[in-house]
């Protein structure tokens, strides 16, 4: 079983390395892309700055904690589209039966596709993460939480843009409320929690998961707390299940549509 | 002229066959929208407070304005479809075309938005008056010069976003380009009036294409005078011919590096 696992991992992590080369065929459109994405998050600190200048915190955080969350937000947006790429384009995939050449690989169909593709830009917002770290709340400690978080929350986004693509399975031209999840969680990711009222705020807890992505880790990262880290580690977990779980009944009413790719 | 006015014609036309999903993509709109008016009723701890020189109700008036230009331009998939021409080689069927490559894709640019910008301008402004219970005070002459000078606004950035398309000439991939404007237009027009910005950068602001493409219509709309419509409109004439002018000289210049092999 663990020897299973391991060579899962092995064959995922060679997917994505594969298609990094792919990518990295054409160094300058890499670095164009990964330079232009750090510039491109870099842009919103003006938005930040002007803010802070009419008031001293916004929604409950400081100048420093509102660049600590666009760091985890973009940290978790990068590991969730560079490694887990194709999760986003799950949707389009199944509606024109493009699963078939997953399918007969002996190995997990649903990691297997989405470990196919990566998005180079992705690398930018996480080198963008890290610096935001090492230049609002550099620690030891705070790093390795922030890898940590990371790599969680991209998790959870994976996994929400897995289940919400999997309802292409079921109906059709699903692709929007795919797309208008994602952005949710996206738009939501940047802005302290402090601003939003209501209803909102309990959506951030249960179907936008928000809270457990973002809000919660920059908590954290400024004063670490064991229970409520476990309870993000709860959370990613559940939302693996839950993709799994969604995907494979889906993949049951599947059909193929005979198409002939090359997947090169 | 009739040829760019018949490509707008049909792309109208085709997509009015997709209505439906130019209503379903107001989700998105909406939802930057409603984080943007929540972030400001935030910042007006009182809604009679002024910063800047503005109200919370001229404020919030000013991103709905500013968002339905930038929404329903569509720019990003305008910059890549320019970018894949040009890498895939499709480009060498327009070019053998009776028309100008600049003015198939503003015409049919336009045709594609000009829906969206309807639908936007429409469901924007019901959006508004929701969360404020009130509308600018304007009549139907500054109306009409405030949709005059969005429509320039609209022409400007698709002819600018051309420009930056054409940059996948002399670089494979020019979309990077396109985030870097896309976010100097959102951050520096979009989300705060260029009175929010420190006096030393505001007359480099009022020169620069924020001014003509996001700021000059919304800040019309929140406090409309003939003086400032003037102003903001021969500014949007100067920048259609400058935008124009750019296009076609790198169109030009880019024609000659092009090599397209096989068909």
């Amino acid at each position: 079983m663990l020897m299973e696992v391991k060579n899962q991992f092995k064959i995922s992590f060679l997917s994505v390395k594969y298609a990094l080369m792919r990518e990295m065929l054409n160094k300058t459109t890499f670095i164009t892309n990964v330079l232009f994405m750090i510039l491109n998050n870099a842009s919103f600190i003006v938005q930040w700055i002007v803010l802070f200048s009419l008031k001293d915190n916004v929604g409950g955080y400081t100048f420093d904690q509102v660049m600590l969350l666009w760091g985890i937000s973009a940290g978790t947006y990068g590991v969730s589209h560079f490694f887990f790429s194709n999760s986003y384009h799950l949707s389009e995939l199944i509606n024109n039966g493009k699963l078939d050449s997953f399918l007969v690989q002996p190995k997990n169909v649903l990691l297997s596709v989405i470990t196919t593709d990566v998005t180079t830009s992705a690398l930018g917002d996480i080198i963008y993460g890290y610096l935001m770290v090492l230049i609002f709340g550099l620690t030891p400690l705070n790093l390795l939480l922030f890898t940590v978080f990371s790599i969680l929350g991209g998790i959870t986004l994976t996994c929400i843009s897995i289940i919400l693509n999997s309802l292409s399975f079921w109906f059709s031209k699903t692709d929007v409320i795919a797309d208008t999840g994602n952005n949710m969680m996206t738009n939501f990711a940047n802005y302290p929690d402090g601003i939003f009222k209501g209803g909102i705020k309990l959506m951030f807890f249960t179907i936008l998961p928000v809270a457990f992505v973002n809000h919660i880790p920059v908590q954290l990262l400024t004063k670490f707390n064991l229970g409520l880290f476990l309870i993000v580690v709860l959370v990613t977990i559940i939302f693996i299940i839950l993709a799994f779980t969604i995907f494979y009944k889906g993949l049951k009413r599947y059909s193929s549509s005979n198409l002939m790719v090359a997947r090169i | 002229m009739r040829k760019y006015l018949f490509i707008f014609k049909s792309e109208v036309m085709s997509n009015l066959q997709y209505v439906f999903n130019i209503i379903t993509s107001f989700i998105g709109y909406f939802l930057i929208l409603f984080v943007l008016l929540n972030l400001w009723k935030y910042m007006y701890s009182d809604p009679s407070q002024v910063i800047n020189g503005y109200t919370m109700n001229q404020m919030v008036w000013y991103v709905v304005v500013t968002e339905i230009l930038w929404g329903s331009l569509g720019g990003r998939s305008l910059s890549k479809k320019i970018c894949s021409d040009v890498r895939s080689g499709n480009i060498a069927y327009n070019m053998n075309k009776p028309y100008s490559y600049i003015g198939y894709c503003l015409s049919s640019h336009l045709g594609s938005l000009a829906i969206r910008f309807i639908l936007y301008t429409v469901l924007g402004m019901l959006v508004g008056f929701m969360f404020l219970g009130s509308f600018p005070t304007l009549n139907i002459l500054s109306v009409l010069c405030i949709l005059i000078t969005g429509i320039l606004a609209t022409i400007i950035s698709t002819l600018l976003i051309t420009s930056i398309g054409l940059l996948s000439f002399f670089i494979e991939d020019a979309h990077p380009f396109y985030w870097l404007y896309s976010k100097v237009i959102l951050v520096l027009g979009t989300i705060f009036p260029i009175e929010y910005f420190p006096k030393v950068i505001q007359p480099i602001l009022n020169y620069s294409p924020v001014y003509v493409v996001s700021y000059g219509p919304a800040k019309l709309f929140v406090d409309f005078n003939y003086n400032s419509f003037i102003s903001i409109i021969l500014a949007q004439i100067i920048y259609i011919f400058i935008a124009y002018t750019i296009c076609n000289f790198m169109y030009k210049k880019g024609v000659k590096n092009l090599n397209v092999n096989g068909g």
